[in-house]
């Protein structure tokens, strides 16, 4: 099964990136979110790719940032011709572009450094309501199970004869009741299930639940914040 | 004959599954696939109807090699029931549910009301046939998936955890009806963890572990096997292991009435 | 009510405001500490219904028709706060998958002791000692999604067994397990048992993996109870057993041999009592 889980974008790792304090990590992406948006000049848009690159590569994840990175340049390619053709210059037009790249690459940085688990303490910490909090986390964390139960459900059907791969447009969506008509069945039942489960174990009996872990920065990830914060601040006083 | 020839299977990610498989099942024969979780014995079966083709190896149905046919060719004769029930019933009624399969092949008008009826009755589910199958409890929901997919009279039906939540009384009906089904010139493959269910069967055994074929052979060779089944994840039923307690080596007896007898003798000496 | 009784039903009844028929009717019962109690019937006799009623989810999560008393440790279960039932009654339901929430194995047992409000440093303890009693130690970090089905059960088992409750209820809990992995299971459960000197209830249909470990079998049929004994005493030879229960070879062949005038110190419910009785 974890072929399938596998796919999903975040893998643990113990880079030096990974073991920042998930706020520090929401606290760069944003930085280079921001400054993304904020400059315009080819010089600045370079330096956050380049700090997009320092970050990913300490992060080890390159490979597939720069898948990420790739779709995105697709996709800015298209916004560079167009831009192009509206008569904007070159040199304008590639910003546009770079810029785009570096908007998708710092989210996307963010999320494959941080982990499901990170993620809610970090919503948690915002003090968002419990119940908001639990469903992004059972809704992350029943992703891949719901995976497996398709594919089930989709080799029940075959071996009963249905034809997925051949058809016209419409004859296939027909298709796709057997499928879909099981798959939200299990997962009504699913839900009952977890819901019991919850309950069983206390969910909601208290107003301030602990928690086995609590965020805490340690001199590193004070480092790491003050100086990105120094550089995102010079940066924002250069431009303007 | 199915037959699989030096087989092996790793997943889109590369991870193995399958190594290195040899298997001959004839036509006509009961077989179990037994092993502990994870063995691989879900994704044995699922090279017979062509869900999964081999990596490397083939596996042929009749001299046909997999690779050459689609799914749903395949799956006319070879009729699989998987263990969750839930994952393929989504009809309005039993009717559907079950003309699901026989409308998917195309079959002839007459050829589809004639099996629809043989199955119904077969099943005892003509007091079901206009409720939704979802309405029915877990053992009927069962009986209803077996019947959609022995509507269309494969000659090969595989069988994944059939026994799984169901009684007693269940268990000997799936037990007549496999019964009945090899008589019909059926080839019958079963998966499970049922040791003593298994036993009632009868059936030739085959034993994985991590993705290997271990040993084939009969109930009594198996089971008498410790080494073997510590390694696969199996115990052995208790009729084994009451008949070597009280010193009965071999030719153990196969049924209640056999063994109150081989008792009751013992006892007279 | 005996000090012993660590559950008690008295002419409890419930019928589900979905249903027209009474589920469970007229349900007396009592479970006492320290025992292991095995619970069987065919499907529908209405187990479910019982165990929900001893955990609190009948009357607070399912509305119907609610009748006589259910008492568990001393407290009402109809008109106790869920936090007391959740304290003394752990669940571990048939589907692993379904009751693990979090991201990883230790963030999962940890779910239930935050849950109660614990300090950090109890609820790391109790991870521990829990991680540690079940063999499962290795796989703190571990996400759902990389374990085995053995481990997700355990997992599972682990959620409960760190709110340290009197009273663990499974449901089915063996019936995905191969039976080697089933056997070590029940083992755990018995040394749990002696250990901790929990009431253990479990829901099963394979009575011949579980049935040695049992001080107690209930039989459940159409929401009636129509056996609650000793083992031992259920499948004594003169007593109806109904054709659904799955009995176990060994209890088959010494009911058919007693019928047929032999003779048996005691009725047997396990391989080496049967061994024993014949060896005679």
């Amino acid at each position: 099964m974890q072929f399938i889980a596998n796919g999903f974008i975040y893998r643990k790792s113990n880079s030096i990136i990974h073991r920042l304090d998930p706020r520090i990590k929401l606290l760069i992406s944003i930085q280079l979110f921001t400054l993304a948006l904020l400059v315009s000049d080819l010089y600045n848009l370079l330096v956050i790719f380049t700090a997009i690159t320092i970050f990913s590569l300490l992060g080890r994840i390159t490979q597939r940032l720069l898948r990420t990175m790739i779709f995105a340049t697709g996709f800015s390619a298209l916004i560079l011709i167009i831009n192009y053709f509206a008569g904007y210059s070159l040199i304008y037009s590639i910003q546009i572009a770079l810029r785009f790249i570096s908007i998708v690459c710092s989210t996307s940085l963010f999320f494959l450094v941080t982990s499901p688990d990170e993620l809610e303490y970090v919503l948690r910490w915002f003090r968002l309501p419990r119940d908001l909090v639990f469903a992004f986390v059972t809704s992350v964390r029943f992703v891949p199970v719901i995976l497996m139960d398709t594919l089930q459900i989709m080799d029940a059907q075959k071996s009963r004869g249905l034809e997925l791969e051949k058809g016209n447009p419409i004859k296939r969506i027909k298709k796709f009741v057997p499928i879909l008509v099981p798959l939200i069945i299990n997962e009504v039942i699913r839900s009952g299930e977890l819901a019991e489960a919850m309950e069983s174990r206390g969910y909601g009996i208290s107003k301030n639940p602990t928690s086995l872990y609590s965020l805490k920065l340690s001199n590193f990830d004070i480092i790491v914040m003050i100086s990105t914060i120094i550089a995102f601040t010079s940066i924002i006083l250069l431009v303007y | 004959m199915i037959k699989f020839e030096d087989v092996s299977y790793n997943h889109p990610d590369g991870t193995n599954a399958l190594n290195d498989i040899n298997l001959e099942i004839p036509e006509n024969s009961i077989t179990a696939i037994v092993g502990n979780n994870g063995a691989g014995k879900t994704t044995l079966v699922k090279h017979i109807n062509g869900l999964l083709k081999p990596t490397t190896g083939t596996v042929s149905i009749k001299n046909n090699n997999t690779k050459e046919s689609s799914v749903a060719e395949l799956s006319r004769d070879v009729g699989m029931v998987f263990q969750n029930a839930n994952h393929q019933l989504f009809a309005d009624t039993v009717e559907n549910e079950i003309l699901f399969g026989l409308n998917n092949f195309g079959f002839s008008e007459e050829f589809i009301k004639e099996r629809y009826e043989f199955v119904i009755e077969l099943f005892n589910l003509r007091k079901y046939e206009n409720i939704s199958p979802l309405k029915l409890s877990g053992g009927e929901k069962k009986r209803v998936c077996l019947a959609s997919v022995l509507a269309w009279n494969p000659g090969i039906l595989i069988l994944d955890e059939p026994t799984v939540g169901q009684d007693e009384l269940q268990k000997t009906v799936l037990l007549e009806f496999i019964d009945q089904l090899n008589k019909n010139n059926k080839t019958v493959i079963v998966i499970s963890h049922d040791i003593e269910f298994l036993w009632r069967l009868q059936p030739n055994i085959v034993t994985m572990s991590e993705g290997r074929i271990i040993q084939i052979g009969s109930p009594e060779k198996i089971f008498r096997n410790k080494e073997l089944m510590e390694k696969v994840g199996i115990v052995p039923p208790q009729i084994i292991k009451i008949f070597e307690g009280i010193g009965i080596k071999d030719k153990t007896p196969l049924s209640l009435e056999d063994s109150c007898k081989v008792i009751r003798e013992l006892r007279n000496h | 009510m005996s000090v012993k009784d660590l559950i008690r039903f008295d002419n409890f009844s419930f019928k589900y405001n979905s249903r027209n028929d009474k589920v469970l009717e007229d349900i007396n019962l009592n479970i006492k500490k320290n025992e292991i109690t095995v619970l069987a019937g065919p499907t529908g006799c209405g187990k479910s219904t019982l165990l929900r009623a001893i955990v609190g989810l009948i009357p607070n999560m399912y509305e119907g028709e609610y009748t006589g008393e259910v008492t568990v440790d001393g407290i009402r279960i109809r008109d106790a706060e869920i936090k007391e039932i959740a304290k003394r009654v752990g669940f571990v339901f048939q589907n692993p998958e379904n009751q693990i929430f979090m991201f990883s194995v230790e963030r999962d047992i940890a779910f239930g002791l935050e849950n109660l409000s614990l300090e950090q440093e109890i609820i790391k303890n109790r991870i521990e000692e829990t991680m540690k009693t079940l063999n499962i130690t290795h796989l703190a970090k571990k996400a759902p999604h990389e374990l085995s089905d053995g481990q997700k059960q355990r997992t599972a088992l682990a959620g409960v067994l760190a709110m340290e409750p009197k009273i663990l209820i499974l449901d089915e809990p063996t019936s995905l397990l191969d039976p080697k992995t089933a056997t070590e299971f029940m083992e755990l459960m018995n040394k749990l048992c002696k250990e901790r000197e929990m009431s253990i209830i479990i829901v099963e249909h394979r009575l011949d993996l579980v049935l040695k470990y049992a001080d107690r079998l209930i039989v459940l049929s159409n929401g009636k109870v129509i056996s609650n004994d000793t083992p031992e005493n259920v499948f004594d030879y003169k007593k109806e057993v109904i054709p659904e229960l799955s009995v176990p070879f060994s209890t088959k062949l010494y009911r058919e041999l007693a019928k047929n005038s032999m003779k048996f110190s005691k009725p047997v419910t396990g391989v080496e009592e049967m061994i024993k009785e014949v060896k005679k």
